[in-house]
């Protein structure tokens, strides 16, 4: 068990959206504001988490011919009861990401930790998998959600501060509306690839 | 590894999968039964609150009313109708509700859901300043509207004029079925 070096896998040198590139469609859709991106990671951590371990207790039990079926009925499910909960509980959260909450259902991400650690490791180590990489997904959004955000809306932390209305740094007639569409996403994502492969040259060269 | 038939693992690789759709479909059952009740609770709440958001005092709900383009539902109180209509935005419906009241003059609106630009056609539903100038502008209004650049009395939002053009393309169904409705 090496939960330290799981740690700094799915934060930085193995993270699931700026190196493995895993689930990229909800990476450039909701991250607009800070709400969305951290609802988002949570649900897609406690998704991976519950179906890591799931798989793990499961691997020598499901027959490799039917195992992506197996994995896909198992992480629908999950999917399906945090977007039934999140809509019960959380129904500002619910209506901010709207469609992307049952789509991770086929976000890479889930699918690609079950098949390369869940279904390989015992259930500790793939509960810890599944919360580091969902951290690691998380904080990606998070960096993105605030560059998008600040620079696209002149704000910080919408939906989640100030009444929802996010606390305004620069003012209204001054960000750059693009950022927040599509193609300012694919900009941001592109520049936060990029900044996180610098860290990783700078920390390997300091070893 | 004992060695099986062809048969029995085909019978094996059925069970499996089968008794994980089982275990899952139970569970979803189980969330289903807590949650159901609860999301229908705050469906029903959003939509009164819409109602009365657009038309002082609330209303019932219609079930017999003429069908026209974009009009989903209707309800009906002592002070006029409120029409919940489908205008298509930039990309895809609105879903709104417009108060009418009983001179036939717009009384409020209120988007209830959408998936326009956040930033841009998104401001029409938002809680912000910007929002609700935007929506406050047609209170009054009966006749039919449009935005400014087609010669109306509509202010329209920055960079969003198709949004604001579906609203009022709502706002003028909703006003056509209460017309209808006498």
């Amino acid at each position: 068990m090496n939960f330290k070096k799981q740690f700094v896998e799915g934060l930085l040198t193995k993270n699931p959206v700026t190196v493995q590139l895993l689930g990229m469609c909800s990476t450039l859709a909701i991250t607009t504001s800070l709400f969305n991106g951290i609802g988002m990671g949570l649900a897609v951590t406690i998704i991976l988490t519950c179906s890591n371990i799931l798989i793990s207790a499961l691997r020598k039990v499901i027959p490799s011919q039917i195992r992506i079926a197996a994995y896909i009925v198992i992480i629908a499910g999950f999917v399906t009861i945090v977007d039934l909960a999140i809509q019960a509980f959380l129904p500002d959260l619910s209506s901010s990401l709207g469609v992307f909450i049952p789509l991770i259902v086929v976000n890479c991400i889930i699918l690609g930790r079950a098949e390369a650690f869940a279904s390989k490791n015992g259930v500790l180590a793939s509960a810890i998998d599944g919360i580091c990489q969902g951290i690691g997904y998380t904080v990606a959004l998070i960096i993105v959600c605030v560059i998008r955000e600040l620079l696209g809306s002149g704000t910080f932390g919408g939906g989640l501060l100030n009444n929802g209305e996010g606390i305004r740094l620069i003012p209204a007639q001054f960000p750059a509306m693009q950022i927040v569409m599509p193609v300012g996403g694919f900009l941001v994502l592109g520049f936060v690839l990029a900044g996180s492969q610098w860290l990783m040259k700078r920390l390997d060269s300091k070893k | 590894m004992k060695k099986e038939s062809n048969f029995l693992y085909v019978i094996r690789l059925t069970v499996t999968l089968l008794l994980i759709c089982v275990v899952m479909a139970a569970a979803l059952g189980a969330v289903n039964g807590v949650t159901a009740p609860i999301i229908e609770q705050l469906t029903y709440e959003k939509t009164q609150r819409a109602v009365s958001a657009v038309l002082e005092g609330g209303g019932d709900e219609v079930a017999d009313f003429p069908a026209m383009d974009m009009i989903s539902k209707v309800y009906h109180g002592e002070n006029g109708y409120a029409v919940e209509v489908t205008p298509t935005g930039f990309d895809n419906t609105i879903t709104m509700m417009v108060g009418v009241n009983n001179e036939g003059k717009v009384t409020g609106i209120s988007i209830i859901d959408h998936s326009e630009t956040a930033g841009l056609g998104a401001v029409a539903a938002a809680a912000t300043s910007a929002g609700e100038a935007f929506r406050a502008q047609f209170a009054g209004l009966s006749s039919t509207i449009s935005v400014t650049k087609d010669g109306g009395q509509v202010e329209a939002i920055t960079s969003a004029t198709i949004t604001s053009r579906a609203v009022c393309d709502g706002v003028n169904a909703a006003l056509a079925l209460v017309a209808a409705m006498g």
